[in-house]
């Protein structure tokens, strides 16, 4: 079982690269299970053809105990990947962290952490203990950052390889960084500068996703690039992507850059 | 390592107060646990003091549901429930879980109710031990309180409301008062009632239990109008000293009523002569020597030789309140020293 985690900036593009990079492992053939880690649910919409699905947290908020049953909270979507949302409290009360760790307790319980790949689609950055749930001993061992090349893109990138590299560093963690991903945003030289910044950290740049229309007008047809426009250069860059995951086998405990080198690094290619 | 004077619960601190409101309904915005344990210990003290009915309080039973979804639902009902018993006031303590996710209870709190609801912040974590919640309760009380006329009374602050000898104190505070004239206007807070604690204000002068309160009775000062002595009276001189403070706080001519406590502490003095020559050593252990200066006193008043193979007798801390407390005192150092 290969289980790995997707983390980056809020909107950078997690969901949409989790959701084909699903659909696209389940046209190789694998059983595959995406877990949206985010209260505001719609990791796993392209896949559902644009359902949001019930999230465990929904369940456990409206019968007041975690007695739920696998086929409540697991729905199939495009090929048969199977999909989770853990959901979360609504904006402003309570604890979104805890509320991903219950989820976990629950998943963990019921046996459905069980694929050939689980891929854990987790919220902007690890604002708390609860957000790094999926890079505990366990849950995913290999993370991979989504970024472009924009300075706060990187930064939270940067942030999120402190996580990683500390939690890498404790007995029996078995976390580590898989790679970096280029969801592109058009800029000059940006394949160069996140390739740049991948080495920095002491990892590389696994995939390169240029920034095409296909995307948008997948979404707003409520299907995965792969689903909907399956004969684009897009859709071939996402199924190379999926290959590329299958076969990486190198894992790195990351060196976050400090702030200055970050700065001086974007600065470097914003002419 | 000094011994922590500001350890353990701060809502252990704040509930030592508001269950000592009369009429009062506690809130307590956590898990049950929280509540519980309190619970436990507020009612093991109270009966060894002969003091039966249960503390009231209402515990909001938050869980993981709660925590994940937030609990300020769950105070709305707690607080529903406690109108329904129909107390004076309302007291809303938070606990470490409800602060953590920022449950808004001061919000919930300020909505206007016919009676006084109040919220003490007490999450433990947030620094802080027994003391600040014990500060902190009186604190938000006191803002039930106005300037008042100032008539010649005293107020009692931060009376140790879990300690056994709360009420044996409180006597002896108040019969050296008596002798000098000055009456107890309000307990702040032991065995008070909501109307007590808003008439604060029309004492002129309020006495700490003992220095810890200082923060307090700083405000109360400022608030208030209030000056404040720092500490009840602690040893033989000491309740000599103190009669002076409050005399000269009160503009009052207090000679006599010092000759006479005087006369009562030679009285006792004599009353233990047998004691006179034993050699004795004290059994209290403390970390810091300054805690055994009313026991040096003592020793010196009763000739008494320290020595470290002497009869052990004890030193207690809080050391008793006045010359009774005194006389309580040397009654198990008799015991301590087979006279």
């Amino acid at each position: 079982m290969k289980q790995i985690a997707l983390y980056g900036k809020g909107g950078i593009g997690k969901s949409t690269t989790s959701a084909n990079l699903s659909a696209a492992l389940s046209l190789q053939g694998l059983d595959v299970l995406q877990i949206g880690c985010d209260p505001k649910r719609d990791s796993t919409r392209m896949l559902m053809q644009g359902t949001l699905i019930p999230t465990v947290m929904d369940l456990v908020r409206k019968r007041g105990d975690p007695a739920v049953t696998l086929d409540e909270v697991v729905y199939r979507g495009f090929h048969g990947v199977r999909c989770v949302e853990a959901g979360g409290p609504e904006p402003g009360v309570g604890c979104a962290g805890r509320g991903i760790i219950a989820t976990f307790q629950i998943l963990e319980k019921l046996g459905a952490l069980d694929a050939d790949v689980v891929v854990y689609d987790v919220l902007g950055d690890v604002v708390c203990g609860g957000f790094a749930m999926p890079m505990r001993e366990g849950y995913a061992e290999e993370v991979y950052l989504v970024t472009s090349g924009e300075l706060m893109s990187l930064y939270a990138a940067n942030n999120i390889c402190k996580a990683i590299s500390r939690l890498s560093s404790r007995a029996r963690s078995r976390c580590r960084l898989g790679g970096v991903i280029c969801n592109a945003k058009n800029l000059p030289r940006e394949e160069e500068l996140v390739a740049e910044f991948a080495e920095k950290i002491g990892s590389f740049m696994i995939q390169f996703i240029p920034r095409d229309q296909v995307v948008q007008q997948s979404e707003l047809n409520r299907r995965t690039v792969i689903q909907f426009a399956p004969e684009s250069g897009q859709a071939e860059v996402y199924r190379t992507f999926a290959r590329k995951i299958m076969e990486n086998r190198r894992l790195d405990i990351p060196t976050p850059l400090e702030m200055e080198d970050l700065e001086d690094l974007a600065y470097a290619y914003s002419t | 390592m000094p011994i922590p004077r500001d350890d353990g619960c701060t809502l252990t601190g704040a509930l030592s107060v508001t269950t000592e409101i009369e009429r009062c309904a506690t809130i307590i915005h956590g898990p049950s646990g929280c509540a519980h344990h309190n619970f436990s210990l507020l009612h093991a003290l109270h009966a060894a003091r002969d003091h039966i009915t249960t503390p009231a309080l209402i515990s909001t039973d938050m869980s993981e549901r709660e925590v994940i979804f937030g609990g300020e639902h769950l105070l709305e009902e707690a607080i529903f429930e406690a109108f329904s018993r129909h107390p004076d006031i309302i007291c809303v303590l938070s606990t470490c879980v409800a602060a953590t996710i920022g449950d808004d209870v001061d919000a919930l709190c300020r909505i206007p109710h016919d009676i006084p609801v109040i919220h003490v912040p007490t999450g433990g974590f947030l620094g802080g031990g027994f003391l600040s919640g014990h500060i902190n309760a009186l604190q938000t009380l006191s803002h039930l309180a106005k300037r008042g006329e100032g008539s010649l009374s005293v107020n009692l602050v931060g009376e140790k409301t879990l300690e056994y000898e709360v009420q044996e104190h409180y006597r002896e505070v108040s019969r050296i008062l008596a002798s000098m004239g000055v009456p107890v206007h309000t307990r702040f807070v032991c065995g008070s009632s909501l109307p007590d604690i808003q008439r604060l204000g029309n004492a002129s002068l309020n006495i700490l239990r003992d220095p810890s309160m200082v923060p307090l009775g700083t405000t109360l000062d400022r608030e208030l109008g209030i000056p404040f002595v720092d500490s009840f009276p602690l040893g033989m001189e000491g309740t000599i000293r103190f009669m002076e403070e409050v005399g000269a706080a009160l503009s009052l001519d207090v000679t006599d009523a010092i000759a006479e406590e005087e006369a009562l502490q030679r009285e006792m003095v004599r009353a233990f002569s047998s004691l006179k020559g034993k050699r004795i050593r004290f059994s209290t252990r403390y970390a810091e020597e300054g805690v055994f200066h009313p026991g040096y006193e003592l020793a010196e008043m009763l000739d008494l030789e320290i020595h470290e193979h002497g009869n052990p007798v004890p030193v207690p801390d809080p050391f008793p309140v006045g010359t009774h407390g005194i006389r309580r005192l040397l009654n198990r150092w008799m015991r301590g020293c087979h006279a």
